[in-house]
């Protein structure tokens, strides 16, 4: 059941784009319209479901992905932006194909999820976290996470398995993603920034 | 859960992720006006628009349609789109079928309405008073509907529905009290916040309509569907995947009538798939105004409790006339008290419709009388652990709906969270610590509810014991992450002694998958795993009759282990399960089973049987409030509920943290607010729920079983009502403000600080004597 690229029927006002970026490894030649955003060519143009909308605005982080390593919400990009980019989302995390990313791992060791619709956010978060800050403490962690809600509030699990990763990942870390840079963010602004997840 | 490495990668497909060759996305065009009159609309611009298959309006469905247009689980006055007058700020006027979302967003700013507008009323109480602006004219068409659902409709009023409760003899009740006490209480309209919004994909082939829905109901989305287009149940196939969450908002239909009418009039496949903005106004939970009178004889014994509710249900009842019974009764609480009254009543107003909500109405109920217990203990001068201890229920007394109570455990649970806290019963006076030199309060608080599940009930399962050895557990019961299906699978594994890997779960598909009434009010557990244990009792029956000819022994020296049948105590003369099968040319041995609850309350009195048993759970909560700023801080939390027999520990253990985690939301942050029905913080930025830095440092879960039971008990909701009131009397132990209204926001503690400092000297060290004085005002002492 993936989703199939919806047809590209005109409206007057609309102006099409070529982008050309790459997902989860792979060079993708997409059209997309100014307003699209990088979630909605995620979902409709390469296809992927893993990476869903929960608020649309930026606030609830079940979007997150990584876009050139830098911790981003899917709905807050423009498509446009993406353009040349090296997009990861919680699919291209695993090492291999079958295999499973040690944050995933400790996920499902520790059940830190229930709906799971905001499970790709926080492990993409949890992967941004670990990468910027290898032996973030709970605290740290909890600050982090802090722009990513679980409405079912699986935290505490949630938390336990984000700290269990850190040991896991201390070993070796396989991802194309690599490390990713929070500094390079920009704050959506509403005073909280721990609160807040970005546009890069 | 069992499907734990999909969830973990995202594969795990929910409504949203369905797509069909062809198929067109809907989008609505919601109402600007409260409650206004439609004059005209014209969709002529939007029709004309390149890639628009379809723009429908609600006279469009009654004219051009031979489709019924309302739908509602109780009253059928909810249409599909708006006929004739629009009755809250969002509903949805006409609908937009186009090949791609953009065009059908584009198409409906080219749509024009006219609105005129009529008088609006947002308020409960002012909407209760006769004479104020009626949000339906015409009596409400009452349909099929649930079995425990009692009508007492008042047509030319909005009250919409009400319930009444007469237990005993109040007013004696009341005369007999050395103290009197009445109060009242509020809690707003609030919205669940699944992070999957609604979302429907359908498809008509011929005169068969198959519908995929984000809902907790397929078989209520189906009799809908069913009745709006006079169609065979046969006819309507409900799919469902997982849920992205549901916590009753996706009880009962709401957007599947019009992807469905959209389907028929395109002869395409359609999909709706609601932005955040669109699902805070598709259902909320009930705001609720509460007075609350409570008499107690000189040992703080209460001998009587009169309540009325006036429940805020919205434009449309959805399911509000059967919860304001929950509710309702719910102000009885789990005191046995000879003496109960209670009016409790849904009312219609001009704001988006109230429906099911995790809690079901007693957490409202519960907000009220836990609140007034700590007051009342104040007012007394008593330990509030000991004012509850002398009035909790305990086996043998009659609960509020007048049936005796049994396998109590509210005076354990609560105590243990009063030990979980440190709460000191010896020296409970003692109430707040002073930190950050004198900045910051700490102090505790308690609560302890009882929750009922709906009464009566049904559902039912299928199974097939596949040739493989393979179980194949047919449920139309939802996995909404509250972990059903691995808990039916733990349920099914133990039943026909089969590895857990060896058991499927379906999901619900109405074409395959038999009855289940709703997966809801906290019942799943004990009644679809009934009717599972019932459906393998008879595939065991099967198989044994089977085993015992094939291994020519008794059929009573046969045992059912690990996934094969053996002689008692001969593992190596045993035959795999589908060694049987396969013997017997069976193709598959099939069970059916059903569980079904009786009970009910009477329309007059609302005694009877109010539910098959009583879920049970208590709070303990300690706070730190900042009494400048009045920021307050969850230090600790204990949570403690009764489960009388765990299926799945670590899901239960998520579910009741994610009490905690709703509770807290509700407790500090979360509100609905309106300006004239335009709802003004309908969005994840401007309304706040529960984040990982709101769960209180110091949380504890117990999940109390009891050996000697093997009845489950369901504990996805019980958990969450004590989390308020909790916390609400902490933060009165922690300042002396006592607040009323939820939620505890700081405006309102410095509100109350600042009241304190006028009227009386600032508290300091102990509770002043200004809050104690103040309580005591209101108390009334009968001569």
């Amino acid at each position: 059941m993936i989703e199939q690229p919806v047809s590209e029927s005109a409206t007057a006002t609309d102006e099409w784009l070529s982008l050309t970026l790459t997902v989860n490894g792979q060079t993708q030649h997409v059209r997309a319209r100014t307003q699209h955003t990088l979630l909605d060519v995620l979902r409709d143009r390469v296809g992927l479901i893993d990476t869903r909308e929960g608020c649309g605005v930026g606030m609830c982080g079940a979007c997150t992905v990584l876009v050139d390593n830098r911790i981003v919400s899917g709905c807050l990009m423009l498509a446009a932006q993406a353009d040349g980019r090296n997009v990861v989302t919680v699919e291209g995390l695993a090492p291999a194909q079958g295999e499973l990313h040690p944050i995933q791992e400790a996920f499902i060791e520790h059940t830190g999820f229930q709906c799971s619709y905001c499970t790709p956010g926080f492990i993409v978060a949890a992967k941004a976290l670990l990468d910027e800050t290898p032996e973030a403490d709970a605290d740290t962690a909890r600050a982090y996470l802090a722009g990513n809600l679980c409405r079912c509030g699986s935290y505490v699990k949630i938390l336990d398995a984000v700290m269990d990763a850190r040991e896991r990942v201390a070993g070796v870390d396989g991802t194309a993603a690599g490390g990713t840079n929070r500094e390079a963010q920009i704050s959506t602004g509403d005073g909280d920034g721990a609160r807040t997840p970005v546009a890069g | 859960m069992i499907d734990a490495r999909e969830r973990v990668t995202g594969q795990v497909p929910y409504v949203m992720d369905v797509a069909l060759p062809g198929m067109l996305h809907v989008k609505l065009l919601r109402s600007t006006a409260a409650h206004a009159k439609i004059v005209h609309i014209d969709a002529s611009r939007a029709r004309a628009l390149p890639g628009v298959a379809a723009v429908l309006t609600g006279a469009d469905i009654v004219e051009k349609t031979d489709v019924f247009p309302y739908f509602g689980p109780v009253f059928r006055d909810q249409p599909a789109l708006a006929i004739g007058k629009v009755r809250f700020v969002g509903e949805p006027v006409a609908a937009v079928a186009a090949a791609d979302p953009d065009i059908a967003q584009d198409a409906l700013d080219l749509i024009e309405v006219d609105y005129e507008d009529l008088p609006a009323v947002f308020d409960a109480l002012e909407a209760f008073e006769p004479g104020s602006p009626l949000v339906h004219e015409e009596p409400p068409r009452l349909g099929q509907t649930f079995a425990d659902v009692i009508i007492h409709a008042q047509s030319g009023t909005n009250i919409c529905n009400s319930f009444r409760l007469r237990k005993g003899d109040v007013e004696d009740g009341f005369a007999r009290s050395t103290h009197v006490f009445e109060d009242e209480f509020s809690s707003p309209p609030v919205q669940h916040v699944p992070l999957e919004t609604h979302v429907a994909v359908a498809s008509f082939t011929g005169d068969h309509l198959t519908i995929w829905s984000s809902s907790q109901i397929p078989y209520q989305v189906r009799s809908q569907l069913s009745e709006m287009f006079h169609l065979p149940a046969s006819s309507v196939r409900v799919i469902v995947l997982t849920l992205g969450g549901g916590y009753g908002a996706k009880c009962y239909p709401k957007i599947e009538p019009i992807t469905a009418i959209m389907a028929k009039v395109t002869g395409k496949p359609v999909r709706l798939h609601l932005s955040r903005e669109e699902e805070f106004i598709t259902v909320t939970k009930h705001g609720v105004t509460i007075r609350m009178k409570t008499g107690l004889d000189e040992r703080g014994k209460i001998l009587a409790r009169k309540a009325t509710c006036w429940f805020n249900t919205g434009a449309y009842a959805d399911i509000g006339p059967r919860l304001i019974k929950n509710g309702g009764y719910g102000t009885g609480g789990p005191h046995a008290i000879d003496n109960v009254w209670v009016d409790s009543y849904a009312i219609y107003t001009n704001i988006p419709p109230a429906g099911a909500f995790r809690g079901y109405g007693i957490s409202q109920a519960a907000w009220a009388y836990e609140t007034q217990m700590d007051m009342i203990a104040e007012r007394l001068g008593m330990d509030p652990l000991e004012l509850r201890r002398i009035n909790l229920l305990q086996d043998g007394d009659t609960v509020m709906t007048g049936e005796p109570i049994r396998d109590t455990h509210f005076r354990e649970l609560l105590d243990e969270g009063a030990a979980r806290v440190g709460w000191d019963h010896g020296d409970w006076q003692n109430t707040r610590t002073l930190v950050d030199g004198g900045r910051k309060a700490r102090a505790k608080g308690l609560s302890c509810i009882i929750k009922g599940t709906v009464t009566p009930s049904t559902s039912t399962a299928a199974a097939k014991l596949n040739d493989d050895g393979t179980l194949q557990v047919l449920t139309s019961s939802v996995e909404m992450g509250q972990g059903l299906q691995t808990a039916m699978a733990f349920i099914a594994a133990d039943a026909m002694a089969l590895p857990l890997d060896r058991v499927s779960i379906s999901s619900p598909d109405t074409e395959f998958t038999p009855y289940d009434q709703q997966t809801s009010s906290s019942r799943t557990t004990q009644a679809m795993g009934g009717a599972i244990v019932g459906a393998i009792d008879e595939i065991k029956l099967k198989l044994r009759a089977l085993a015992s000819e094939q291994l020519e022994i008794s059929p009573d020296d046969l045992e059912f282990s690990n996934g094969r049948i053996q002689p008692k105590g001969t593992p190596d003369r045993g035959l795999d399960y589908g060694e049987v099968v396969r013997r017997d040319r069976a193709g598959n041995i099939q069970g059916s089973g059903t569980f079904q609850t009786k009970g009910g309350l009477d329309p007059e009195t609302g005694l009877g049987i109010g539910s098959v048993h009583w879920h049970q759970a208590a709070g303990a909560a300690e706070v730190e409030v900042d009494l400048e700023t009045g920021h307050v801080k969850l230090l600790g939390y204990h949570a403690g509920v009764y489960s009388g027999r765990t299926i799945n520990p670590v899901q239960a253990e998520l579910q009741t943290e994610g009490n905690v985690a709703f509770g807290v939301g509700q407790a500090l942050y979360e509100e609905l607010l309106f300006d004239n029905g335009q709802l003004q913080n309908g969005n994840l930025g401007d309304y706040m729920i529960a984040s990982i830095e709101d769960m209180p440092g110091n949380l504890s879960v117990n999940v109390l079983e009891n050996p000697e039971s093997d009845e489950i008990h369901g504990i996805g909701e019980t958990s969450l009502p004590p989390v308020m009131p909790a916390i609400g009397n902490a933060v009165y132990r922690a300042t002396g403000v006592r607040i009323r209204d939820l939620p505890i926001t700081p405006e309102k503690i410095l509100r109350g600080l600042s009241e304190i400092r006028d009227g009386a000297p600032a508290i300091d060290g102990d509770l002043g004597a200004a809050a104690e004085s103040s309580e005591r005002a209101h108390e009334e002492v009968l001569a």
